[in-house]
């Protein structure tokens, strides 16, 4: 009876092997990130350059930090819907400050300091009073992104500080600084959620909430921290776009709500909590940005373009599914 | 009144495995137009296996069912419930924000609606109908199900099996969630069900309701049938012996007697939860197993919630570790305080299905492995590696996701989890529900060994004879209540702790 049973897990995991959790689904995406690039370099000369790269790679680069943070809270079961909107509010308050005689660098600090307080606000709600982290963050969005309105009039701001802008336009060895930034964030997630306990809460928490629970894991804290630091990668990120664009508009960052979520769930993170991985994310987040830029040399207009990303969507999701199907067969 | 030589239902020779493991051979069951039959058996003996197969949740290997003499195949429940066959599960499933009359025409509002509309009068006729069939006329119709006592919820559960013109009920632990006066009123309307020509598959383990209510008594044993009996000309005891048989594998640890004399790791003095629990006494020493066997729905499921801080509101009573007042806020303060508790629902409460076999195992305690923050894999391996081969785990190697371990295997896991030198007192419920007689073994093996190093050990478990094998010693919970206590368990035996459920007795032994 044993025997049998070992060969049947035996061979179960002979199959899993080979399309083996998040390594397979980072492979799939990896190899559609690759087919995207031959067919745009063949259909557009222009495209395979070192400054057409070096480009996508700044243009994502917002886009890709609140995605990178929000990728851990999905794993971990929470959900933030506020970080687009924190990141027009922060490039606001910067903006402001900055007029108002505030040091820049000072109001940067406050920027991400309202930041935290907001991740804060909606890790309590979403932990301690249990709230529906949906609902909490949809209702932080309106709030924050209320708030950026009501402080500018609806105007936008002019920001430039030569320090300052270097952030966003500023290179370093050939190199955008914000790519930098960028992928500077998605190592140190990466290291966390590989190599620390805390990494392995966020999983565990995430796949059985019950389960963690009754084993004593910190569930609340990490949480917690999962929601700051999310927040605080929205913060981040409106400082990297005003410094970008030399302005601060309140409701920039808004419309890019969806796209972040869209990288996350297309790097494989399940929205159901306990599965993903920030590498995931990372090339989502090239794969989306790559298509924007490829079918922006093709002339195609950006109305195609929203077709296309979902159609994207749908099929990687699709794609995805199979996988899984395939492998608990 | 029944007539077993035209059985309404017959099924023959009915075969089923699962993975290579025979859980039914070769069993006939008949169920006679009128009666109530009850259908008995230890956990694991094939009961519900064979109701799934009746109910079409499940399909037989081998073997034939009957209805009035044809030969039927059931393929699905709906297929079931079109023959007439309806299945009501432990608990109570109703919806609880529709009204009686909705719930109970909720398998007919298409042959009730006119097309697609649903036709409220013709559900509140129809309901008040089947109500009135039963004797609860006064139940409104219109009122919100979620508004009704349990026991009258379950009551209007049968009436939807008989709106769609059910002719056999089979119904799983009936009254498990239901107190003394619900059952009461229950039995009322079966007995009404059976005399107006009803039948009733009746499973239960509480055996005074099943001489109460049944006509004939089936009993089900390793997967065989191993007596049917007329409930008139029968005994508890004659019954318990055909349940239990003679055990020939020895699966449990000898236990020698100075298991037991180590100081008190926990007690509780009159510990209660709102009506689930009241007035419990308990001490736990050093170095022994002390178990708590106790029927579906007698309060076991909670207890070790309680101890465990899951449970937290209306918990009155004193609990106290080492002679220290315990009162957890929760899971993190139990553990701190040297408590481990092992869940009895594997897979929604105690694995981790995505990762592996070796953080499952390291869990618990996982900052042991590695330093200031950083995980280590190469010592999770090692303690996984470890475990392994102690346990006889079956897998792949510590790094196999756990979702494709077997049952047995992950139970060994969980169990594992908690065996840790820094803990003091480990609860374990239901330690090998669902799991294979090799596994259990293992089990019961590194609990033994782990009491034997000073370990203090409560076991709640369902399955008398795990209790009686396991435990140094022993007591019995019923309706929430200890109703007996043994200071030294190497006597009892199983029959004893059920018929200690039978017989309810009103006096019991303190604890100090």
């Amino acid at each position: 009876m044993s025997v049998n049973s070992a060969s049947v897990s035996k061979r179960r995991f002979d199959i899993g092997k080979l399309v083996s959790g998040q390594a397979s689904g980072v492979l799939i995406l990896l190899a559609f990130y690759i087919v995207l690039l031959i067919v745009f370099s063949i259909l557009s000369p222009f495209f395979l350059s070192v400054r057409n790269m070096l480009a996508i790679s700044s243009n994502v680069a917002f886009i890709g930090l609140m995605a990178a943070a929000g990728t851990p809270l999905i794993i971990a079961g929470g959900l933030d819907l506020s970080v687009a909107a924190l990141a027009g509010l922060a490039g606001v308050l910067i903006a402001l400050l900055n007029a108002a005689g505030v040091p820049i660098w000072l109001a940067v600090g406050v920027a991400l300091g309202v930041g935290a307080m907001v991740g804060l606000a909606n890790g309590v709600l979403a932990t301690t009073l249990k709230l529906n982290p949906l609902i909490v963050t949809l209702a932080t969005m309106s709030i924050v992104g209320g708030t950026a309105l009501i402080l500018t009039g609806g105007l936008t701001k002019p920001l430039m500080v030569p320090g300052f802008n270097w952030i966003g336009s500023g290179r370093l060895l050939g190199v955008p600084v914000p790519a930098i930034l960028m992928i500077t964030v998605y190592v140190l997630l990466a290291l966390v959620l590989r190599a620390t306990h805390f990494g392995r809460y966020v999983y565990a928490i995430g796949g059985n909430p019950e389960a963690a629970r009754l084993i004593g894991l910190p569930a609340k804290s990490v949480l917690l921290a999962l929601y700051v630091v999310s927040a605080l990668s929205g913060a981040l990120a409106g400082t990297m776009l005003a410094a970008m664009l030399g302005a601060a508009a309140p409701a920039a960052a808004s419309p890019h709500l969806l796209t972040v979520i869209a990288a996350i769930i297309l790097g494989g993170t399940s929205l159901a909590g306990g599965r993903g991985s920030v590498w995931g994310t990372l090339l989502a987040v090239l794969i989306l940005g790559t298509l924007n830029n490829g079918l922006t040399l093709l002339d195609v207009s950006s109305f195609w373009q929203d077709v296309t990303r979902g159609v994207v969507l749908i099929l990687a999701v699709g794609v995805d599914q199979l996988r899984l199907q395939l492998q608990s067969r | 009144m029944n007539d077993l030589a035209h059985p309404l239902v017959r099924m023959a020779g009915i075969n089923k495995s699962f993975g290579g493991v025979k859980v039914l051979d070769d069993v006939t069951f008949e169920i006679g137009r009128g009666e109530i039959v009850a259908l008995l058996g230890a956990n694991g003996a094939g009961k519900s296996t064979l109701m799934k197969i009746l109910t079409g949740v499940y399909h037989a290997d081998d073997g034939t069912t009957f209805r009035n003499g044809t030969e039927v195949t059931i393929t699905s429940p709906r297929a079931a419930s079109r023959a007439g066959i309806s299945f009501l599960p432990q608990e109570v499933s109703v919806i609880p924000e529709m009204t009686v009359a909705e719930n109970i025409c909720l398998g007919i509002m298409p042959e009730l609606g006119r097309g697609p509309v649903s036709n409220t009068s013709a559900m509140r006729s129809k309901a008040r109908e089947v109500l009135a069939e039963l004797g609860f006329e006064h139940v409104s119709v219109d009122a919100l199900i979620g508004s009704l006592p349990v026991g009258e919820q379950r009551i209007v559960e049968i009436a939807r099996a008989l709106s769609g013109s059910a002719e056999v009920l089979v119904m799983d632990e009936p009254t498990a969630a239901l107190s003394e006066k619900d059952s009461a009123l229950l039995f009322t309307v079966l007995k009404r069900l059976r005399d107006a020509g009803a039948s009733i598959v009746y499973i239960s383990h509480y055996l005074s309701e099943v001489f109460e209510i049944s006509d004939r008594i089936v009993v089900l044993r390793d997967g065989r049938l191993a007596g049917a009996f007329s409930t008139k000309e029968t005994t508890i005891d004659v019954v318990l012996s055909a349940m239990l048989g003679r055990n020939t594998q020895k699966l449990f640890e000898e236990r020698d007697d100075s298991a037991g004399s180590g100081p008190v790791v926990f007690s509780a003095r009159g510990l209660s939860w709102k009506d689930k629990l009241h007035d419990l006494n308990m001490d736990v020493r050093s170095g022994e197993i002390l178990g708590i066997f106790g029927l579906v729905g007698s309060g076991i499921e909670h207890l070790g919630r309680v101890i465990y801080g899951v449970e937290r509101s209306r918990v009155t009573g004193e609990m106290a570790v080492s002679g220290k007042p315990y009162l957890p806020t929760g899971p993190i303060q139990a553990k701190a305080a040297g408590i481990g508790f092992v869940t009895a629902e594997r897979k929604t409460e105690g694995i981790l299905a995505e990762l592996s076999v070796a953080q499952n195992l390291a869990a618990s305690f996982w900052t042991d492995y590695g330093s200031r923050g950083l995980a280590s894999s190469a010592q999770e391996n090692k303690h996984a590696l470890n475990w392994i081969s102690r346990l006889g785990i079956v897998t792949t190697g510590p790094g196999q996701p756990m979702r494709f371990l077997s049952g047995g295997n992950q139970q060994k896991v969980c169990v594992a989890r908690w065996l840790h030198p820094s803990m003091m007192f480990v609860i374990l419920e239901e330690p090998t529900r669902g799991v294979d007689i090799g596994a259990r073994k293992d089990i019961y093996k590194q609990l033994a060994g782990f009491a034997d190093e000073g370990m203090a050990i409560l076991v709640l478990s369902s399955d008398a004879e795990e209790i009686a094998g396991l435990s140094d010693r022993a007591m019995v919970i019923d309706r929430g209540r200890i109703v007996r206590n043994w200071q030294d368990a190497r006597e009892v035996d199983a029959a004893a702790l059920l018929a200690a459920t039978a017989d309810n007795p009103a006096t019991l032994e303190e604890v100090r």
